[in-house]
This record gives C-alpha cells, sequence and structure tokens, in this order.
C-alpha cells in the first residue's frame, strides 16, 4: 500500500476515536482494528512488543481514571477514592483506547519503511506552502536526519566504547558526576557531526545541488487500488461511528 | 522569477545539514536515559537544547518537530501518532532557542527556561495531549505526572549546565 495512504489513515484514526463514547461505538471501532491487525498478517507478538513499554502506563492511568471519577452507582468507598459504576465504565474505555491506539501505530510503522514514512511526512506537508513554509528545506533536513540515525547510533556506541576504554564511567557516580559524564560522549559527537555537516554539504555542492527549486523525484510514491478500499473503509467506520454514538 | 534568492548555497547549507545531523542526534540521545530506575532522565533535552542554542527558536522548533516526525517513522511513536506531540516537541527547543541562542552562558537562563519548559511543555501541553488523545481526565493525567516533574527538571539543569559549556567550548575553537 501507499505509505501516504497508510500514514492518512493513521492520523485519521486517532481523529475519528474520540467519536466513540459508548459500548456499540466501542466495539465497532475494536472490530475495524483488529481487522486491520488481521490483515497484517504478523504474528501477535508484534504487536504485543509495541504495548509493552506502555503497559504499566495504561494501567496506572486506568487505575486513577477508576477512582477518581465519580457518578453512577457507588460500590467502594474510602477518603478520595470511589469506585462506580461509571468510573468502571471509564476506565475500560481509557484502556481500549490506549490499545487501539498503540495498535494501529505499530500496524503503521511495522509496515512501512522509514524511508517511506517520511516521504509520506514530506507530502502531507506541501500544503504547509502556502504558509510561505520552507518544505524543501524541511524534506532536505529530514532526509538527512533520517540518513544519519543509524551512521549516529554507531559512532555513539564507538564513542562510549572509545572513552570506556580509558576509563570513562557512564553508569555510575552521583548526580553531578553523571552530568559530567555525558560532556565526553557530547562533545566529540558533536565535532564529528560539524565535520560530517562540511564535509556532506561540500559534497551535495559539488554535485551540482543548489537548491531544492527545479529538481526531480527518484523515488516517486504511487497511489494503489488498495488505498482507495482502505480509505473507504474508513468513510464507512466514520458513518459507523456517527449513527452510533450516543449525542 | 526571482529563483536566484531562493538558491541554497554555501553556508546556508552547510548549516541546514548541521540541522538535520543535530536533528539525528537528538533522536539518539532520546533512545538513551540514565539515572536510577525510579526516574528515568531520558536525553532528549540534550538535543532540544542543542538545538536551541545553535539555531535559534525558530530553526530549533523546526528541528524538534522533525526530530519527532523521524523518530516515529523509525522507532514507531509510543502511544501513537498524534500531531499535539509534535507541537510538544517543537515548544521545547523554541523556549530553549529564546533564551539560550547567541547569548552567553548564564545560570539564571538555564534554570528559568529548564522551568518553563517544564511547566508549559511536560506539565501544560503533555498532559493536556494525554487528556484529549484518551479521554482521562486532566486531573488524572496531571496526578501521574507532578511526581516526576518535580524531580527531574533538577537533574536536567544540571546537565544542561555542562552540556552548555562544552559545546561552547567546540564553538569558540572552531
Amino acid at each position: 500500500m501507499d505509505p501516504r495512504g497508510k500514514l492518512l489513515a493513521t492520523i485519521f484514526f486517532v481523529c475519528i476515536i474520540f467519536l466513540a463514547n459508548n459500548w456499540l461505538s466501542y466495539s465497532i471501532i475494536c472490530l475495524f482494528s483488529l481487522l486491520a491487525v488481521w490483515a497484517t498478517k504478523l504474528k501477535p507478538k508484534v504487536f504485543w512488543d509495541g504495548v509493552k513499554p506502555l503497559i504499566g502506563l495504561i494501567f496506572f492511568t486506568s487505575l486513577l481514571q477508576l477512582f477518581f471519577t465519580s457518578g453512577g452507582e457507588v460500590y467502594w468507598k474510602w477518603w478520595i477514592f470511589t469506585c462506580s459504576s461509571y468510573g468502571i465504565t471509564n476506565a475500560v474505555y481509557i484502556f481500549i483506547r490506549f490499545t487501539l491506539i498503540i495498535l494501529i501505530s505499530t500496524v503503521m510503522t511495522v509496515t512501512t519503511m522509514p524511508l517511506e514514512i517520511a516521504d509520506a511526512m514530506e507530502w502531507i506537508l506541501t500544503p504547509l506552502k502556502i504558509f510561505k513554509v520552507p518544505v524543501d528545506k524541511i524534506a532536505l533536513v529530514m532526509s538527512i536526519a533520517l540518513r544519519f540515525v543509524p551512521t549516529l547510533f554507531d559512532e555513539t556506541f564507538k564513542i562510549m566504547n572509545a572513552q570506556r576504554s580509558r576509563g570513562a564511567d557512564f553508569n555510575n557516580g552521583g548526580l553531578i558526576k553523571r552530568a559530567k559524564a555525558i560532556a565526553p560522549l557530547l562533545v566529540p559527537l558533536f565535532i564529528n557531526s560539524l565535520q560530517t555537516a562540511v564535509d556532506l554539504s561540500t559534497a551535495m555542492e559539488a554535485r551540482g545541488y543548489r537548491g531544492s527549486e527545479g529538481r526531480t523525484r527518484y523515488r516517486v510514491l504511487n497511489w494503489s487500488k488498495y488505498d482507495l478500499y482502505n480509505l473507504g473503509y474508513f468513510v464507512i467506520l466514520t458513518v459507523l461511528l456517527l449513527i452510533f454514538r450516543t449525542h | 522569477m526571482n529563483s536566484k534568492s531562493k538558491q541554497i548555497r554555501g553556508e546556508e547549507l552547510r548549516k541546514l545539514v548541521l540541522l538535520g545531523i543535530i536533528v539525528a542526534i537528538k533522536i539518539i540521545l532520546s533512545q538513551f536515559s540514565f539515572g536510577p530506575a525510579m526516574v528515568k532522565v531520558g536525553l532528549g533535552f540534550i538535543g532540544s537544547v542543542m538545538l536551541g542554542y545553535l539555531f535559534g527558536p525558530i530553526w530549533g522548533a523546526v528541528g524538534g518537530g522533525i526530530s519527532d516526525l523521524i523518530s516515529s517513522a523509525i522507532f514507531g511513536n509510543q502511544g501513537g501518532f498524534f500531531i499535539g506531540f509534535t507541537l510538544t516537541a517543537m515548544a521545547a527547543p523554541l523556549i530553549y532557542g529564546l533564551f539560550f541562542y547567541k547569548k552567553p552562558v548564564e545560570i539564571w537562563r538555564i534554570i528559568v527556561s529548564t522551568i518553563l519548559v517544564t511547566i508549559i511543555v511536560n506539565i501544560a501541553m503533555n498532559t493536556l495531549w494525554v487528556s484529549l488523545l484518551y479521554g482521562v481526565d486532566l486531573k488524572v493525567a496531571l496526578i501521574q505526572r507532578i511526581p516526576k516533574e518535580a524531580i527531574v527538571p533538577w537533574i536536567q539543569m544540571v546537565v544542561i549546565y555542562f552540556v552548555l559549556q562544552a559545546l561552547s567550548r567546540v564553538k569558540i575553537k572552531k
């Protein structure tokens, strides 16, 4: 599928999840997202890995919501904590909402190459040209950043190991000691990037780069019929949610 | 057409490329964290400080926004794609830029800017987004966030002080 279609769908999904506010609309949106998850044909573990780092936060938030929302039938009360029917439904809704948003974002990132996502983001930013936003410069910065994340990652580990080999300690000591320990990591990294920036911009100029105006594209994105299907599903989902939500 | 004025060359191109690389550094740093398990401090804020200090409020904010977009493209956005968190990522370098860009490194600037970032960005904006996105009560989202935000800024100030000193040394040497 076209990454632009997927990116649009993900953003749209976050918008329409606001529409769900009762059991029926939540089950509809659950069904649709589970369909999307199923359609990726990926193992459940991939999605579990997406949810895992946030699971504590999700539970904690739901619990807080459970105890601090009052209304409906009160089952249990102690000091400022109340457990009411309204609180329980609310907590469950929040739990579902968290999980669904993470699931859909995972579908997006797992099924798309970073480069494609960046291209799609650039496409979505183009309307900003009306407001004189330098979209072409932003696109250039984006592709450079994307390209250099892996390289600099290696670089960072190399510098860390090099400094460790001569006694630097990144994981121990008090607050100030640790804050100081970041400098031997950051300064070489920064000097390296200054050098890389000079080299790269010279190389770009030598190859005739004169700004983004009047350039052609090598990587082109193509809309496919699946994107139409996908966006069609979303229209159906929105209509269903609008019908079944309580006003 | 005035195509000549739109051309990027020399100094500006170098700046843009450096911005791209600093954005990459910010993304990498935000994958690291230090501190005891209870209060993990991410290093992403160092990237924000670098962006603000080197490129000023406007380009720093642009860089912050890009860093959020790219890191969500590479690592997946924890907590979902949401434009609000991109705005948050833009606001921090903007504030740091207002305080640090082309200014001498001073203790009060570090303290005031960190407190401002904590209040405006981490407490106000992020809480607002969480409550909007997940339908959590504002009060609930705040309670969950306050303990961490009461501790972390002080650590950040110390780190920022050393980082800025190191950076200004590099800048002078160049």
